[in-house]
């Protein structure tokens, strides 16, 4: 870049890069997935950060500078984040069978599309305020700089379950000797005399019930209750190790009545419905569970209106 | 996933031996109610399946084929 003739004005490409490291870096911070949950987690999203920064801050400054070569390379390197998502995938894939209470399939694609989304978005922000930089100076550029940034968390914080979905605790207990119920909602057959007792003793409960159709389509999605039982179980722990398959915590639609609700039962570690019923609200509403809010005959009921 | 697996029935308890026939599940015998239900936690816990009480004096036993413990 050093053959240009006029001596290259690095202002631009020093704000537009500080911007979109600190868009970076705030979605790192907010992020409620438990993961990166380790150093080395962060430095490797950290460097993403960096070069997507660097990236989408140093297009304009090479193309006022004339350096068309820079500036197309510059865009081959941004097709290089395609990556990112294959690799969040595989890491959280196989973490899949390590821990207790799976991710679900539905949410680790949600993570992995978000962690590809914010590294571009860190670019854009970059490249947005360069441009104002390079056009209206330094100080409108630092103004349209902090704009960027909240515009993007305003719109790449998508929708929670808190939002659609009602979420109150319910009392837990067993009908016809050793059907599991949360509230009215049946979630399953405990066949054993010792997980009843235990049930009963330590058990939780929750009910989710959908505060119109779309909280409703979200619930029937099957993605979306594991990816809750594995935010409760995050929140408050599960008495649960291999070999005890029906001590998992459970999320299941109240049939064969299908009136839209769900229960939620778990055996937590910690007895705490409060950090429970926040960590289900604070899930997030996976892309999966976005579908068709009029197909199923059950979302036409009136009672759900 | 949103298929739950099917089930195979890995082992029958009873207390009620006439209820029950022989299939491709073998069948554990119990003198009691208190001895069926510990003989169903001990292969629950040695097979990681999950029981099913049936109320007529036997517990099925099932194991899911892909099950995720």
């Amino acid at each position: 870049m050093s053959s240009s003739s006029a001596p290259i004005d690095w202002s631009p490409m020093v704000i537009g890069f500080a911007a979109g490291f600190i868009s970076r870096l705030i979605s790192l911070r907010t992020g409620r997935t438990h993961y990166p949950g380790y150093p080395s987690g962060y430095i490797s999203q950290l460097a993403l950060a960096i070069i997507a920064a660097m990236i989408g801050s140093s297009v304009i400054v090479s193309l006022v500078g004339k350096e068309f070569t820079a500036a197309t390379f510059l865009t081959l390197a941004a097709t290089q984040f395609r990556d990112v998502r294959t690799t969040e995938r595989k890491t959280l894939e196989q973490e899949e069978d390590l821990i207790l209470v799976a991710r679900g399939a539905g949410y680790i694609e949600g993570i992995a599309i978000t962690y590809e989304a914010r590294n571009y978005l860190a670019m854009m922000v970059a490249l947005v305020t360069s441009v104002a930089t390079e056009y209206t100076g330094v100080v409108i550029g630092g103004v349209v700089g902090i704009i960027a940034i909240i515009i993007g968390e305003v719109y790449m914080s998508g929708p929670k379950i808190g939002d659609m979905i009602e979420v109150e605790p319910a009392k837990i207990h067993f009908e016809k000797g050793s059907l599991l119920y949360v509230g009215d909602v049946m979630m399953m057959e405990v066949g054993l005399p010792h997980s009843r007792e235990r049930y009963q003793k330590e058990g939780m409960g929750v009910l989710l019930t959908p505060k119109g159709r779309r909280g409703q389509a979200v619930l029937w999605n099957v993605a979306q209750r594991q990816a809750i039982s594995h935010e409760a179980a995050a929140a408050v722990g599960t008495q649960k190790d291999v070999g005890y398959p029906e001590q998992t915590p459970l999320c299941r639609m109240d049939m064969p009545k299908g009136s839209g609700r769900a229960g939620l039962s778990i055996l937590p570690v910690e007895h705490n419905m409060e950090a429970l019923i926040k960590a289900i609200k604070n899930t997030p509403v996976l892309e999966s569970g976005k579908w068709s809010a009029v197909t199923s005959p059950v979302l036409n009921r009136k009672e759900m209106e | 996933m949103a298929d739950a697996p099917t089930p195979i029935m890995f082992a029958i308890v009873t207390t009620r031996k006439e209820s029950v026939h022989g299939g491709m599940a073998p069948v554990f015998m119990a003198r009691d109610e208190p001895e069926r239900d510990r003989i169903a936690m001990w292969l629950c816990r040695i097979t990681n399946c999950i029981a099913h009480d049936l109320h007529n004096g036997t517990i099925v036993l099932t194991v899911n084929q892909a099950s995720n413990g």
